[in-house]
């Protein structure tokens, strides 16, 4: 037989089994669908877990003291100077009668405090430069760097708050991937296992016509191909629709990720689009591998008669 | 054309389905295959399609020796040894046609071919106004005629028909019958195999008797007998 009548009769099999098989098509793709939607709801509770831990860390800065008397121009130099490193993103200069205007707000339920800043004549606060580090995981080299600075303008720089929010961050932050990852793997795991028991459920209904195409004479790949066609397309449509359905829920879910996250910006639809292939593309093609795996194993099984 | 020496049939838990069964069938003869539920029928039929090997003795078809074979010479056997069943065996989601042409398409027969052929041999059988119907809309007896023609158009040496009227009335089993007789009469080797009484006494052909595995009677115009 020719291979390009051979091929053109298993895709036409391969459709026509589909299509006069419409409920079990059906159910079929709506399991592999809320399978691969609960794969990618997983997904995005990581993005957004990963996204909160990122917005925490970013609230994080350091302060350097400065002397109340320090001159405006060396200021400026430090300020300077510090901006220039590449691990900082960012330097504030916060004058004494700003600290302190922050600090009354911050305050201003404490009547003691307010008390005690009405009997003093002069603002005891200092100034301050607040750095912001350009990446949260290189907050130790940062603090190592201001550190290093001589400078006399400094009058404090005690960091030692900041590495210990910094290390129960971090410690809840791989707690959380590591939660993560154990849920992911189960949910893989189990995944795997319904894609691989619905392809083995749509073969066992077709085992009759199975041992029938192996009665009257077809070839074990004439019988299979088809089944591999099917179970190729089931997993190209049942993709394709999660990718439809997924984008309506994202859509529907970012307000609500936009009031969580004031003031920061994350986009839950745009990181799916930002790892499209990577998360989709990715999904296809181990289903379909898992599915079409399932479906040769399965008639291999029906047509060794 | 079948040659069948010495052959026995063993199964994992000793229970002896053939035993040292001979027998030699010419080409064009109609024979008919009998005995009670458990003589062995269907382990026989079952290894004259590839279907089991045999524990011990030989099998040919046409020269060629089936007693050993690969599994991708299985459908090359079936090209050659046509068979129907009692139940029918067609694939429900095609139609009658499409049941008869799928047999064609299997070993790679060209479309023009296919559209040439398919539609004759449900003329052969009767079934040219209904080949465009699926199986569960047509009776059991044109469901046999389907499969008989989907045998057909291979142009089979052998056709084995395994109780083909196990499931019909008298006048459907005698029309399958008188089909399978005009088969023989263009010279294609018929194996009947069946346990009724009628249709065998009214044959007055060959017939092969097995009894609990063992081949009792081997007669030339032949009745049945247990």
């Amino acid at each position: 037989m020719s291979m390009w009548l051979s091929a053109g009769r298993i895709l036409k099999f391969g459709f026509q089994d589909i299509a006069r098989n419409v409920w079990l098509s059906l159910v079929t793709v709506m399991i592999l669908v809320l399978t691969l939607f609960s794969v990618n709801l997983l997904l995005a509770v990581q993005a957004i877990s990963g996204a909160a831990v990122d917005t925490i860390k970013n609230k994080i800065d350091v302060s350097l003291y400065l002397s109340p008397e320090a001159p405006a121009d060396k200021i400026a130099v430090l300020k300077a100077r510090i901006s220039a490193m590449s691990i900082v993103s960012s330097v504030d200069f916060v004058s004494q009668e700003e600290a302190l205007k922050r600090f009354q707000k911050f305050n201003v339920k404490d009547s003691t405090i307010n008390q005690a800043l009405s009997t003093l004549n002069s603002n005891p606060l200092a100034p301050s430069l607040v750095i912001k580090p350009s990446e949260t995981g290189r907050f130790d080299e940062l603090l190592t760097a201001l550190n290093k600075i001589d400078d006399p303008l400094i009058q404090a720089r005690d960091f030692d708050n900041y590495k210990t929010i910094l290390d129960k961050i971090d410690a809840i932050t791989k707690k959380v991937s590591e939660a993560g990852f154990f849920v992911s793997g189960l949910f893989m795991l189990i995944t795997l296992l319904v894609i691989f028991n619905t392809a083995k459920v749509a073969i066992y209904t077709h085992r009759n016509e199975i041992g029938i195409m192996r009665l009257v004479g077809a070839s074990n790949w004439f019988i299979k191909a088809p089944f591999l066609i099917s179970a190729f397309l089931y997993t190209l449509f049942s993709s394709i629709f999660v990718v439809i359905v997924f984008y309506l829920f994202l859509n529907l879910l970012q307000p609500y990720l936009e009031a969580f996250f004031v003031g920061y910006t994350f986009n839950i639809m745009a990181y799916f689009t930002a790892n499209f292939w990577a998360i989709f593309g990715l999904q296809f093609l181990v289903a379909a591998l898992v599915n079409m795996l399932a479906s040769w194993l399965a008639v291999s099984k029906y047509s060794n008669v | 054309m079948i040659k069948f020496k010495g052959v026995s049939k063993l199964y994992n838990d000793n229970v002896v389905a053939l035993d040292n069964v001979s027998f030699y069938i010419k080409s064009g003869e109609f024979v008919s295959l009998v005995g009670q539920s458990g003589a062995g029928k269907t382990t026989l039929v079952k290894m004259l399609i590839g279907e089991e090997n045999p524990s011990e003795g030989r099998i040919e078809v046409g020269g060629w020796d089936i007693t050993r074979l690969r599994g991708s010479e299985v459908p090359h056997l079936r090209r050659q040894i046509a068979t129907i069943f009692q139940d029918y065996k067609l694939l429900p989601k095609k139609t009658l046609l499409e049941n008869v042409e799928f047999a064609l398409q299997v070993c790679g027969k060209s479309m023009k071919k296919i559209k040439l052929v398919a539609p004759q041999v449900m003329r052969i059988v009767g079934l040219e106004s209904k080949m465009h119907r699926y199986p569960h809309e047509v009776s059991g007896g044109e469901r046999q005629r389907t499969a008989i023609a989907r045998s057909l158009v291979y142009q089979p040496k052998i056709l084995l028909a395994d109780e083909p009227t196990g499931n019909l009335d008298s006048i459907n089993a005698k029309e399958i019958v008188d089909l399978l007789l005009k088969i023989n009469s263009f010279g294609t080797t018929v194996v009947l195999v069946t346990h009724n009484r009628d249709v065998v006494n009214k044959l007055r052909k060959r017939v092969l008797t097995l009894h609990e595995g063992r081949l009792v009677s081997d007669q030339a115009v032949g009745k049945y007998i247990i």
